[in-house]
């Protein structure tokens, strides 16, 4: 109770110190408005980086596991990777057949080759030779048309699934259904345009560029069985067997692959998991220096509190030796200016979010990246701007509360 | 009227030294003071400048601990108490009016007189009772939601009168309490400590006017950090 009277009143004399310098309070907080805005929008871009970068990796699916030759991300070791044998088609067979019934198996092959629509020509597009288990491994569907079916894969049909940036930049308000293009030196029919999925993130693959054909014909076409290399897409049945899976893969190709136990694995697993994790530390380092150099302003904002908090107990030294003869403790004076220090904080912080909170929403609308506040970061920025303001305030507090009241009631 | 103190000793002092170090030089403001006031006495503390009066009224008042000899109130020795709990025992025990009123400007009337009970630690409720009491004791019903600069000398110093109150204090402890107003204002002040006086309060001035310590029925007169002479003036009083 006595301490909730304390609080109280201490939250009375703060405010009514901030309304009786406005002018001041203003430059003060305006220090710490800038500190705010600035971590706020180095948090919230990450944020929507990071909000961005999930959405285009949501077609890689988070239950399924990737057999490939490489590792996606290949940090700083690569001469490890460089002489392992490619995977070919014959291995992905035999996984599938060792995971028949258990799990849904699907290969597929990359190649760059030229698009040619009569006199538009589009260069070094992502080609993908695959099957009709695709769809079950990615949550990728065509949007108009179909996909390849079995008889597709098995007659080798030269027909072409395209993405929709695809569809656009090569036959803009034609319809493609059915239209004749070329691959490379190769005819094929347009059985299908796929979903939007988002663009392009980050340095990966931009899902809308690239093209789906039958992976017999890919093989016939484009492939050769020696410098092709196959990548293999493993779907748990349920998101929470996939760890289960990863290690019964692992065995299976171990096994296929005829490995000693003394032999590593010449082959690598990805899945969507290791992609963001590759991605937050490398975006979580970017932060981390944002949030750093960001700080640098807030500890500015820091000190110009401190420096008013100074000011602001020596004005009222007075005032202190009157509130002690009448009976307040150091506590109930150091409490005055700290919650005096933390409200003018406090509101900064609060005009600091505002302030981001706009620049968020002009970021959105820039296209550059989904920006967008979070209530979690809001909560941060408060709580950092509290801190800021109870740090700040500690030292001229401290002087408060120790002043003699003989001394302070004798100030002039 | 004038025979209401009882034989409870409410204060003792007993052979207080104090020092203070200037640089160099030891200052001896006071050197083996003894004293007892009882319940309900009106004293007066009277003495030149560097007599050592403002160091006792500190020591009495709890702002300053004596650097040898001992000072009981109420029973609580002093002297050995860290710093809050001689906010407390100031917040509780002693009500404090200076010459120079020393009111929070910013604040107004209510709130100023509400701040001892504040940090007594008073629910709300028996706060807004005890200050709205307090303020109509001393007759300023009416100006509660001023603030001080709005008021005059001797209005400013009834709301410090209404605050040294407030919480019901052992002693109350005026420091030349009429220093800076008129003399008839003065008066009004005055005759406002002799009702409280008279209504069995305890009350210690400090002043060094005569006319003021009249109003007093102890007169204790301090010379270079010593008692030098202790007269009940009773009679003067009655005149």
């Amino acid at each position: 109770m006595k301490i909730l009277i304390d609080i109280v009143e201490s939250l009375k004399i703060a405010w009514s110190a901030i309304i009786a310098n406005k002018a001041r309070g203003v430059l003060t907080t305006l220090g710490i408005i800038i500190g705010i805005v600035a971590v706020t929008t180095t948090m919230t871009a990450f944020n929507g980086m990071q909000a961005a970068f999930r959405q285009g990796a949501a077609a890689i699916g988070a239950d399924v596991i990737y057999v490939s030759r490489m590792p996606w991300i290949v940090m700083n070791d690569f001469f490890l990777f460089r002489n392992r044998p490619n995977l070919d088609l014959a291995e992905a067979q035999a996984l599938e057949r060792a995971f028949e019934r258990r799990a849904i198996v699907n290969p597929s092959m990359h190649n760059r080759q030229d698009l040619r629509f009569q006199a538009r020509t589009l260069e070094g597009v992502d080609i993908i030779g695959t099957t009709e288990k695709m769809p079950s491994t990615s949550d990728r569907m065509p949007a108009i048309g179909r996909f390849i079916m079995e008889f597709d894969v098995r007659y080798k049909k030269n027909i072409v699934i395209i993405g929709s940036e695809i569809a656009a930049d090569l036959f803009g308000e034609i319809d493609p259904l059915n239209k004749e293009i070329n691959i490379g030196r190769y005819r094929y029919r347009v059985a299908g345009v796929m979903e939007v999925q988002g663009g392009q993130t980050f340095g990966g693959p931009n899902f809308d560029r690239q093209v789906f054909i039958p992976i017999s014909t890919f093989v016939k076409n484009f492939g050769g069985r020696r410098n092709s290399d196959v990548d293999i897409a493993v779907k748990a049945p349920t998101i929470a067997g996939i760890e289960d899976l990863e290690y019964e893969v692992i065995g299976e190709m171990r096994k296929i692959r005829k490995l000693r136990p003394s032999e590593p694995d010449n082959f690598s697993i990805n899945k969507l998991d290791s992609l963001l994790g590759a991605f937050n530390s490398v975006v979580g380092a970017v932060l981390g220096i944002g949030l750093l150099v960001t700080s640098i302003s807030l500890f500015v904002g820091g000190i110009g509190v401190m420096n008013i908090m100074f000011v602001s107990v020596t004005e009222r030294t007075r005032e202190i030796g009157i509130r002690k003869a009448i009976g307040a403790k150091p506590r109930s004076i150091l409490m005055q200016f700290l919650f005096e220090s933390a409200a003018i904080c406090l509101i900064g912080g609060l005009i600091g979010i505002t302030i981001a909170a706009g620049l968020s929403v002009a970021i959105n609308a820039s296209g550059l990246i989904p920006a967008s506040i979070s209530p979690g970061i809001a909560v941060t920025s408060i709580v950092v701007a509290i801190v800021v303001g109870v740090f700040s305030g500690l030292v001229p507090a401290w002087k408060g509360a120790k002043l003699d009241p003989i001394e302070a009631l004798r100030y002039e | 009227m004038n025979n209401r103190a009882s034989d409870r000793s409410i204060l003792t002092i007993r052979d207080v030294v104090k020092t203070y170090q200037m640089g160099e030089t030891y200052v001896h403001a006071l050197r083996g003071v003894s004293l007892d006031i009882r319940s309900n006495e009106y004293v007066a503390i009277m003495g030149p400048s560097g007599s050592g009066k403002s160091t006792l009224m500190n020591i009495i008042g709890c702002l300053d601990v004596p650097t040898s000899g001992t000072y009981s109130l109420d029973g609580q020795m002093v002297a050995e108490k860290s710093e809050s709990e001689l906010a407390e025992i100031r917040n509780r025990m002693i009500g404090f009016v200076f010459q120079t009123f020393n009111l929070i400007p910013r604040a107004d009337i209510f709130h100023n007189v509400e701040l001892p009970l504040i940090y007594g630690g008073v629910p709300r409720q028996e706060r807004r009772r005890r200050t709205e009491r307090a303020i109509e004791q001393v007759g300023l019903a009416d100006r509660m939601k001023h603030r001080p600069n709005e008021l005059s000398g001797g209005q400013r110093q009834r709301v410090a009168i209404a605050r040294a109150l407030v919480f019901n204090p052992s002693i109350v402890l005026a420091d030349e309490p009429t220093g800076n107003l008129d003399s008839k204002t003065g008066d009004e002040i005055m005759r406002m400590f002799d009702e409280l006086h008279s209504s069995g309060q305890t009350i210690i001035l400090v002043t060094h006017e005569d006319h003021v310590a009249q109003h007093a029925l102890r007169t204790i007169r301090l010379r270079d950090g010593q008692i030098e002479s202790d007269v009940r003036n009773g009679d003067v009083q009655a005149a």
